[in-house]
């Protein structure tokens, strides 16, 4: 069975592969784009709003919210990344429940990718925040010796991102797969809505961690000053 | 279970594309259309409140000015009750004196009235008496009607008090002229001298006396020696007649009714 839609090719040219992942990963944008397309193509600025625009504005705020909440001094800086992080990484989950359709989020292609850009996106905005100097101050505190830890600490979480995410996903739709061929009418039900709840928790905890990640890097020098406060305990374990 | 690198970046590229999409289709309208609306809430609250500061100035501002109305209206009402009492007293005044005056004129005329009447009643009422005692005289007497007088006239002067013959012989004694004798008709002398021997029995046997007619007399005979004088004539009770009818007509009028008086 395939565990993986990377291997699920679906059209080739000249040894290119256009697989599954790609083709659900255009279908969950084109989804997005078009649905906030359809909503923001009538906006509304008065009394009167449509429920479509208010659920847009219910999403939006919620997540500069946890943006805030997670210690960002100007959430709409990171809205554009870590909101589509989650609504990303929501609605490809979501879409589980349409028959025929494989999350892209089940391939470790897609998490690494994410996790990548997580990579890249930390000291990015922790440059824009401080400067070069004072993001590469951040691997040599508290003390110079912490600088080959600070690297290692810097790749194993781009890599425990990415598997986590890859792992969670992947083993819902694999345990469905087991499931079937033990009770196949009962469970499979049960563990799609688990898949569900389990796959906009994952899209929550990657998109806070991000930001927990950015976060970090971007003001750890008030971190020295409230030592207690350390975003690391936010991961939750999973 | 392995990574494909070609779908990693495939992926990357998928993922940076629709961060760009969704910031433009998505978190800007949204994020914008948002912040517009609290703008225009947050101007319509100021708005209102300066609108309800605006009003709140105008009242305090109108409820001043009423105050200042109420207080002025005050100050104009005393005014005009005080005008109004000053102009009440006035015409009060006015119409006092204008009864006092009509009550003036009134009695004048009342007066005017009373007196042409009173002297029409004494003259009918003197030719009446004159009329009925010539009359009288001319039916018992006889047509000798000055001797008759004369005759009277003597008794009478016989007939004197003493302290009224007293005074008339002291108005001899200091006289220097002669006693004087008016009648209402021209004297006989028969009559003459029996009037100048009663003079000269009853005042002073001396005394010279002379004669006059005096048509006022109507009836009688008056002697007058210095500044004493005794007459017997219907003149006297005339005048008699005339003040009885003077104090009748008096009486009358007191109970006559006055004019309306003024208001009090």
């Amino acid at each position: 069975m395939d565990i993986s839609p990377d291997a699920w090719v679906l059209y080739e040219w000249r040894g290119l592969q256009l697989n599954a992942t790609i083709v659900f990963t255009w279908a969950v944008m084109a989804v997005l784009v078009l649905g906030s397309r359809a909503v923001t193509a009538r906006l509304s600025e008065g009394e009167t709003v449509s429920r479509w625009q208010v659920m847009l504005e219910v999403i939006v705020s919620a997540i500069r919210d946890q943006i805030a909440e997670v210690g960002a001094d100007r959430p709409g800086r990171y809205l554009p990344f870590i909101g589509t992080l989650f609504l990303f990484i929501a609605t490809a989950n979501v879409l589980a429940v349409v028959p025929g359709y494989q999350p892209p989020t089940g391939s470790l292609s897609t998490t690494a990718a994410l996790a990548i850009c997580v990579l890249v996106a930390v000291p990015l905005f922790s440059i824009g925040e401080r400067g070069i100097g004072g993001y590469l101050r951040t691997y040599v505190q508290p003390t110079p010796l912490m600088l080959p830890f600070n690297l290692v600490g810097e790749a194993s979480r781009t890599i425990a991102l990415a598997v986590r995410l890859y792992g969670n996903v992947m083993s819902g739709t694999v345990i469905v797969g087991i499931l079937i061929s033990v009770a196949p009418f009962f469970f499979p039900v049960v563990m799609q809505v688990l898949g569900l709840l389990t796959g906009l928790i994952q899209a929550y905890i990657f998109a806070i961690l991000a930001m927990v990640y950015i976060g970090s890097a971007s003001r750890s020098r008030r971190r020295t000053e409230r030592p207690t406060d350390s975003p690391e305990t936010t991961a939750t374990g999973d | 279970m392995q990574i494909d690198w070609l779908t990693v970046a495939a992926q990357i590229v998928n993922f940076l594309v629709l961060v760009w999409l969704l910031q433009r289709f998505l978190y800007r309208p949204i994020t914008d259309a948002m912040a517009r609306r609290e703008e225009r809430i947050e101007s319509r609250l100021s708005e209102a409140k300066a609108a309800r500061e605006e009003v709140e100035a105008e009242a305090s501002r109108l409820r001043e000015q009423q105050r200042a109305l109420e207080d002025s209206r005050e100050e104009v009402l005393g005014e005009a009750r005080q005008e109004a009492a000053a102009l009440r007293d006035r015409l009060e005044d006015d119409i006092r004196e204008e009864m006092e005056a009509r009550r003036a004129t009134w009695q004048d005329h009342l007066q005017d009235e009373r007196e042409a009447f009173a002297a029409q009643l004494q003259e009918r009422a003197g030719r009446q008496v004159i009329e009925i005692v010539g009359r009288v005289l001319e039916d018992y007497v006889g047509s000798d009607l000055a001797s008759q007088l004369a005759g009277t006239f003597a008794d009478r002067l016989a007939g004197l008090e003493a302290e009224d013959r007293d005074k008339l012989k002291q108005a001899a004694a200091h006289a220097e002229g002669p006693a004087r004798v008016q009648s209402s008709v021209a004297l006989k002398t028969a009559s003459r001298s029996q009037i100048t021997r009663a003079i000269h029995e009853t005042v002073a046997p001396e005394i010279e006396v002379e004669y006059a007619e005096d048509a006022d007399l109507l009836v009688g005979v008056r002697l007058t020696i210095g500044e004493q004088t005794v007459d017997w004539s219907a003149t006297r009770f005339l005048n008699r007649l005339e003040t009885t009818l003077d104090e009748v007509i008096e009486g009358s009028g007191r109970h006559r009714p006055r004019p309306a008086p003024a208001t009090d």
